[in-house]
């Protein structure tokens, strides 16, 4: 069935898909259609949506719902991600799944309320404190926000992790036409939460090898649960011994780091013979698509990588993608944040930035031009 | 308080292997532990069911020596996991356990649950000072005293926190001290009132603020009389418990369809005719805020899938609701849509001055190919500086046969009308599957005006 639907439409429609059945927001444009969303679908399928009384509120109310056994899952715009920003580093410690939607405007501060980018990128990784590795997703269409919102409740079930949807004003507000059983179809089939078993003694934070992630058990169930924002064991109680802490932090970073092959979703369009390649994302990315149809079909040779996952950084894609060509093209709606983490990998080729945020899409053109695609 | 002191070694909900606990001799926090243990075992309830809810200060340390569940979270924001907690599973007793710095910078949280009347109880350890960063003067710190950020006095008045709860006419609300001998009574009581539950108990910071003030046993009654802050049961509402509440009013709703319903219950938007358009067309629509540019935009996008194309539909608004400009950008086109923007676009539609001040600025790009419809009013006497193709209709005269608000679809179905987009037909149905009856009966009535008045000309 064709419906005409906004990507914020979309990201309601997955959630509920995906076994989300707690919502906490707050008002804020462009994002707010996902909190009225919820309010008027959740509780059709018996869960529980409520506006909090600011965004503080609203994730940590998140947090405490899903570690009840709820799937949660909150948005808000750039603004509410500063807010969010040290219960993002409690999802962490905690090891808590949480889905947290970023609507991104243009910023800083309030920016320009109802306008477009993408300048939350960096922002979303590195925004809380510690340094220790999220998944960022990015979505670059209405059909996106549905599969990579059901991917991101998975990943974050599966990594007990907070995972972020990268979505932005110019995805979130625009309408397409979306057929959501052949969305269903083509998203992944929502994963259950790994439950401890109730005849077993319980380690909130159970680990052997450091990569691995050990199931919750939900707070009100068999086992008394130990929850905690301070440095702790794999029991959750707390610690100051340096190997222990030294355990800790290993987990939660290679819990994530050693599998961002699982975690990367891209498309890689490789053109033989391609000198240049352009490496985009989220609602710039169909620019890019365009441009290098239009490059193409005036004979230029164009290869064009579109990353889902920003987050860990998918660097082995990333070098594969690179290895073949001296020029890559970046265009971005931000002052060039992504274009860093190729810098990393470059390695002598050139690399060009195409950072444009006054509000307007990057354009095909833009792209066809700056980037000297022809 | 030596029976207290035998359940806190004997009895379940304290965990004696993790005793004695971390406070300073003769700090109070010790007490309210004791008195929290009896209360819940006064009350017998299943320690699985407990959830006691912690942050930042002193009095955080307490959980780890509770043998039921724990949530130990960041400073000031333990009633926001409560929250969480409660609306999730109104069954669990959920108990939240702060200090007066928590209080005070997480003040919207106490009011909100407050208001609500969220089944929480509250103990709030107030020994007016932040004890765990070296003495800082809190929310409650009484008038004149001495802290380490306050040293020749405090000059803040001091938070009454029940008092300031009052109004919310929550489920229970009391002010006791560590010293008094109704405190168990009082946790007892709070732990079993339907809704939001307090009790303020005035507690001694033995390191900091009770040497700096002289603050004991004494002084602490002469205190309450002295801010006129009285001890006691202060109030016992009968408002419903928020989660329930919620439960019982929302869950057995079905959705409201209000205005735009984006979930059609039949077909959905599957083709019901068909269209000749061979390309990509771009229409770019400009009017003010208030007519409705967005929904028509809709409709225009809707019928367009309805006839067997693809379509995308984005907006440009200000920040506030019935001002200034409002537009829309439509596209549609035989193949899926890839770049969503409008770098020029093939069909305007204007419809206020301040969807032509909106526009102004790249009137002048439009080549001759873009054909630019327009209400007549609006072009100057010396035309429109731009080498697009303009076409000047009385769209608002038409509209008002209509309805004021029609003026979009008006506009659109000049549109349809000329530019042979895709059939009428299909915008009918479009109106008809998306809008409530009568609004979608005034919109196409407005694009049949509107065609007609395209091939008039």
């Amino acid at each position: 069935m064709i419906e005409f639907l906004e990507g914020n439409d979309a990201v309601v429609r997955a959630a509920i898909d995906a076994g989300c059945r707690f919502f906490a927001g707050y008002p804020i444009t462009p994002a707010t259609s996902i909190l009225t969303g919820m309010m008027r679908e959740l509780p059709t399928v018996g869960g529980v949506a409520v506006q909090a009384e600011d965004e503080i509120a609203s994730i940590g109310m998140c947090l405490g719902a899903a570690m009840t056994g709820m799937k949660a899952m909150t948005a808000t715009s750039g603004p509410g991600i500063s807010l969010y920003s040290e219960n993002i580093g409690l999802a962490i410690m905690g090891e808590t799944p949480l889905v947290i939607v970023d609507v991104q405007r243009e910023g800083p501060a309030t920016g320009a309320a109802t306008k477009g980018a993408d300048g939350d990128i960096c922002f979303l990784r590195w925004g809380t404190s510690g340094g220790l590795p999220v998944i960022v997703l990015s979505p670059e269409s209405v059909l996106e926000c549905y599969t990579l919102t059901v991917e991101a409740f998975n990943l974050a079930e599966r990594f007990r992790a907070p995972v972020f949807l990268a979505s932005q004003k110019e995805v979130g507000l625009t309408r397409e036409p979306v057929d959501l059983a052949q969305a269903r179809a083509a998203a992944a089939p929502p994963l259950a939460r790994p439950v401890a078993s109730p005849d077993e003694p319980y380690l909130p934070h159970g680990f052997a090898a450091p990569d691995e992630v050990g199931p919750l058990s939900p707070l009100g169930g068999p086992h008394l649960v130990r929850y905690t924002t301070s440095m702790h064991d794999q029991a959750g109680l707390l610690t100051k011994d340096p190997d222990v802490i030294a355990a800790m932090l290993t987990h939660y970073e290679r819990k994530i780091t050693d599998h961002v092959d699982e975690i990367a979703r891209y498309e890689l369009e490789e053109e033989a013979g391609a000198d240049t390649l352009v490496v985009a994302y989220g609602v710039t990315a169909r620019a890019a698509r365009e441009a290098v149809a239009r490059a193409r079909g005036k004979g230029a040779r164009v290869s064009l990588l579109v990353l889902k996952t920003l987050y860990p950084v998918p660097e082995r894609l990333l070098a594969d993608a690179l290895a073949p060509v001296s020029r890559v093209v970046v265009p971005e709606m931000n002052l060039g944040q992504y274009v860093e983490e190729l810098r990393k990998l470059a390695d002598g080729r050139e690399l060009i930035s195409l950072a444009k945020m006054n509000t307007e899409l990057l354009t095909p053109e833009e792209i066809l031009t700056q980037g000297g695609l022809l | 308080m030596s029976s207290v002191k035998g359940a806190a070694t004997s009895q379940s909900y304290l965990l004696g292997d993790t005793l004695p606990y971390p406070f300073c001799p003769g700090c109070g926090h010790t007490k309210i532990a004791d008195y929290l243990a009896q209360a819940l075992e006064n009350l017998a309830l299943p320690a699985e069911k407990v959830v006691l809810v912690t942050d930042i200060g002193c009095v955080g340390l307490t959980d780890k020596h509770f043998g039921v569940n724990s949530f130990h979270g960041l400073h000031g924001r333990s009633l926001t996991y409560a929250s969480g907690i409660k609306l999730a599973d109104p069954e669990l007793t959920v108990i939240v356990l702060l200090g007066d710095g928590a209080t005070g910078i997480g003040g919207a949280h106490l009011l909100s649950a407050a208001r609500r009347n969220l089944g929480l109880t509250v103990i709030v350890a107030n020994n007016f000072n932040y004890g765990m960063t070296g003495g800082q003067h809190s929310v409650t710190t009484p008038p004149g005293a001495i802290t380490s950020t306050t040293l020749k006095g405090n000059l803040e008045a001091p938070l009454d926190i029940p008092g300031t709860l009052l109004p919310s006419k929550p489920a229970f609300l009391a002010r006791t001290s560590v010293f008094s001998v109704d405190c168990v009574e009082l946790l007892t009581r709070a732990l079993t009132a339907e809704g939001f539950a307090l009790v303020d108990v005035w507690d001694l910071c033995v390191a900091y603020y009770a040497g700096s003030n002289t603050l004991n046993k004494e002084t602490i009654a002469e205190l309450m009389t002295e801010l006129e802050m009285p001890a006691g049961a202060l109030y016992e509402g009968t408002r419903p418990e928020y989660a329930r509440a919620w439960r019982a009013l929302y869950l057995p709703e079905t959705a409201d369809e209000e205005g735009m319903c984006y979930a059609p219950p039949d077909e959905g938007l599957s083709p019901v005719a068909t269209s000749t358009l061979s390309q990509r067309t771009s229409i770019l629509i400009a009017g003010s805020a208030g007519q409705k540019i967005r929904s028509a935009a809709t409709l225009l996008g809707a019928g367009a899938l309805l006839s067997g194309l693809y379509a995308t539909q984005k907006d440009d608004y200000p920040i506030t609701v019935r001002t200034g400009h409002s537009a829309a950008e439509v596209i549609l086109s035989p193949q899926p849509v890839i770049y969503t923007g409008v770098e020029i676009p093939d069909l305007v539609l204007i419809l206020s001055p301040e969807g032509l001040k909106h526009v102004q600025a790249k009137l002048g790009s439009w080549p001759e190919s873009t054909r630019v419809y327009v209400e007549k009013g609006l072009v100057p006497g010396g035309g429109l500086a731009t080498a697009a193709t303009i076409v000047e209709l009385p769209l608002a005269e038409a509209a008002k046969t209509v309805h004021r608000l029609a003026i979009g679809a008006v506009g659109l179905g000049a549109i349809l009308g000329r530019e042979e987009l895709y059939p009428l037909e299909a915008f009918r149905v479009a109106a008809r599957k998306l809008q409530k009856a009568k609004v979608a009966e005034t919109n196409i009535a407005g694009v049949e005006v509107g065609a007609g008045l395209a091939q008039l000309r």
